[in-house]
């Protein structure tokens, strides 16, 4: 049976998070929360891991101009101001008021309108796929056309016919279809856990 | 060319006064008053904890929403302490904490910050969730209480693709059983989050635009506030009328023409 590092240290660590979970125990919580700390700072040291390749990238772009140089002069910018911003001496990082204002007046009101496209690009797509896809893309827009005519905001008995007839798609056949599909990947998740926490490998099989 | 069509169209349909032939409004309000419930039943200058990790993508569709329960749990007196543990979720946070300094509701209001790990962030706060650099009233109220998430009597989480009322369920309440859940989530998480309401792990769930906006109507309006703006109905009928129409006429193309080649 071969065991790697990484295998041993997901197994203690699995291990011990789960016994934490079912028995009260002072010294294995003390160990949980320092794992679950440490969590945090590989999470965070990803995070700044990513955004220092992110940056390294447009860099190399800008440099030797070999794409959209513009696109990445701005995000370049964007993350220096925000990092300025959050960083300059006197500054209280994520909940400085310039930090606060960049987002709540910029970066938020652009993120919205990027994504209110949404409808317009979906809506292309939809005719598009509907003259040109096949017969599963003609069956999705059809499912979706009766959804969006089940959702038509109507007053009055009909409206009220549509709300009834959206409920039971949406605690029914969707609802079935959806709660099969967690459990699948539950039942997946759960195996693949065991697997792991066990130290099967696909050499053992 | 259709696209400018389109939005003219769009806006000339949220320019037009309100009918009662269109209705957004779920007829059916069992979802509205739990949450309703659940609010009015608060002790006075109660602590609610409002876990806010929306997506930028979605949260246009529970905005209004979210907004009327900040407004009906301040309306009941309660003080709202605010944590993130994604960032797309603290950049809407701070965005929404802005509006309500603005309306003049800051010291009913504890910004807590955002708090990296994720789920593991979620789990490590369980025990602790105040910075030690949050100040003001609300935030000592917590201290004073131990300064854990069971300082607070109710948790209001509002979901996102990245993490939603779900993982408060699997990760604070078997840590906290004692807490109390309710969520706003956006219509794709409702499948999801639909059994914890059942299953009463979730005490109000409103998790549709529908629902949304029959809790966001019955919720009043406080004047002093930043007035929220109603969702208006006839811009959406005209939006969904149009899709439906122009997706129509491309599926009436599509079979005049025949099926292409190789399809299907």
């Amino acid at each position: 049976m071969r065991r790697s590092i990484t295998t041993t240290v997901t197994v203690v660590a699995g291990l011990v998070l789960i016994v934490d979970l079912l028995v009260v125990n002072p010294s294995l919580g003390a160990i949980a929360t320092a794992l679950q700390e440490l969590l945090v700072l590989l999470a965070a040291a990803a995070a700044v891991g990513g955004a220092a390749s992110l940056a390294a990238h447009h860099l190399r772009i800008v440099a030797q101009g070999t794409s959209d140089r513009l696109g990445s002069f701005v995000l370049l910018v964007g993350m220096g101001v925000i990092l300025v911003a959050g960083l300059r001496p006197g500054s209280s990082g994520s909940s400085d008021p310039i930090v606060l204002w960049l987002v709540a007046a910029v970066l938020v009101p652009i993120a919205a309108s990027l994504f209110a496209l949404l409808f317009l690009f979906l809506l292309a797509a939809a005719r598009r796929g509907l003259v040109t896809g096949g017969t599963e893309m003609i069956l999705l827009l059809a499912t979706s056309g009766v959804v969006v005519m089940l959702l038509l905001p109507l007053g009055g008995k009909a409206g009220e016919w549509l709300a009834a007839g959206a409920g039971w798609v949406e605690t029914v056949p969707l609802a079935g279809v959806f709660r099969g599909l967690l459990i699948g990947v539950a039942i997946i998740a759960s195996l693949t856990a065991s697997r792991i926490l066990l130290g099967i490998d696909r050499d053992d099989e | 060319m259709p696209s400018l069509g389109l939005l003219l169209v769009l806006a000339l349909a949220s320019l037009l006064p309100a009918s009662d032939a269109v209705q957004l409004a779920n007829p059916d309000a069992t979802r509205s008053d739990e949450l309703r419930g659940v609010v009015a039943g608060l002790p006075p200058n109660a602590l609610v904890l409002v876990g806010f990790d929306p997506d930028l993508g979605t949260y246009g569709e529970i905005r209004a929403t979210v907004r009327a329960a900040l407004d009906d749990l301040i309306a009941h007196g309660a003080r709202l302490a605010f944590v993130s543990f994604t960032p797309e979720g603290r950049a809407l946070a701070a965005a929404e904490l802005d509006r309500m300094r603005r309306a003049g509701q800051g010291a009913l209001i504890a910004d807590l910050g955002f708090v990296a790990g994720s789920e593991a962030g979620l789990v490590r706060s369980v025990a602790d969730v105040v910075p030690a650099d949050a100040v003001g009233a609300v935030a000592d109220s917590i201290r004073a209480r131990g300064g854990a998430m069971g300082a607070f009597t109710l948790v209001l989480v509002v979901s996102g693709g990245d993490l939603s009322a779900r993982s408060w369920i699997e990760q604070v309440r078997p840590r906290l059983p004692s807490i109390s859940l309710v969520a706003i989530a956006p219509t794709f998480l409702e499948p999801e989050l639909a059994p914890y309401l059942r299953s009463g792990q979730l005490h109000a769930l409103l998790a549709t635009l529908r629902d949304g906006v029959a809790y966001a109507n019955a919720v009043p309006v406080d004047q002093s506030a930043v007035t929220r703006r109603p969702i208006s109905a006839l811009p959406m009928l005209a939006g969904m009328l149009l899709a439906l129409t122009l997706m129509g006429g491309s599926a009436l193309r599509r079979l005049a023409r025949g099926a292409p080649r190789g399809a299907g």
